[in-house]
């Protein structure tokens, strides 16, 4: 088991590095190029949504990204301070009208197809949104 | 990201390169608004260049094809990189737009 950590600030810009982490993380696993792209765009998402939903005008908060690998298996866990988010249980229509699909909660869909679980918890004033995926067999 | 936007007779063609998210994605939807404006909804999308598209890269999609069917036009994707094509099928969207594996039938297709 391998067990790395980062943390950004709550901007935007710094996405990109968690998504780095992400897909190096997900390819020591074992994923292959696809999986460890759907792994960065999730993890990605759901950065997005604690900075614009969470943090909002807030720029001074910060995100720790922690993931733990095993082989064939990623864990992510996201912690922030902003205030109570559950991107979980969050109502979001997984099969949208097929012409006209709404535009709000497309990444809440795109976190809940890649992941093979999703937990959300308050703990100690904080956000703690948990997320594992094993590597599927190819197609 | 970098946009290129090429006009022939029936068909504009908007090539995109790089990473389309939040931080970029105004850009590339002021460049299809752009477009849409001067009267131009026959919009294929050279996609060969993406590297990683979040989800405010697809409602931008979403939104022009809305726009252009609206005008009678449409979009459609031209040789999308693997990251688009996994993108458009996670978020279930990749049935809204056509997808061509060059430019040349994509041009082809207005």
């Amino acid at each position: 088991m391998v067990k790395t950590h980062m943390k950004i600030d709550s901007h935007l810009d710094q996405i990109e590095r968690v998504g780095r982490f992400i897909q190096e993380a997900a390819q020591d696993a074992g994923f292959d190029e696809m999986e460890s792209y759907a792994c960065e765009l999730a993890v990605s998402e759901a950065c997005e949504n604690i900075i614009l939903h969470g943090y909002g005008d807030d720029s001074t908060g910060e995100i720790e990204v922690s993931v733990q690998t095993e082989p064939d298996n990623i864990t992510i866990e996201l912690w922030d301070d902003a205030p109570t988010f559950d991107p979980v249980n969050c109502p979001t229509k997984l099969d949208p009208p097929i012409d006209d699909p709404p535009i709000g909660g497309l990444g809440l869909v795109i976190m809940h197809k890649v992941m093979d679980e999703m937990e959300y918890n308050r703990r100690e004033g904080r956000n703690q949104l948990r997320m594992r995926r094993s590597r599927k067999p190819p197609a | 990201m970098e946009i290129n936007v090429q006009g022939y007779k029936r068909v504009t063609v908007v090539t995109v390169t790089g990473r389309v998210d939040s931080v970029t994605y105004s850009e590339f939807e002021n460049t299809l608004q752009a477009e849409m404006e001067q009267g131009k909804v026959n919009i294929a999308l050279d996609f060969s260049g993406i590297e990683f598209i979040s989800s405010a890269g697809l409602r931008v999609l979403v939104n022009a094809r809305k726009t252009v069917k609206n005008a009678g036009g449409k979009i459609v994707i031209a040789q999308p990189s693997q990251q688009v094509i996994e993108t458009l099928e996670i978020a279930g969207l990749e049935v809204l737009f056509e997808q061509f594996p060059d430019r040349e039938t994509a041009i082809a297709a207005f």
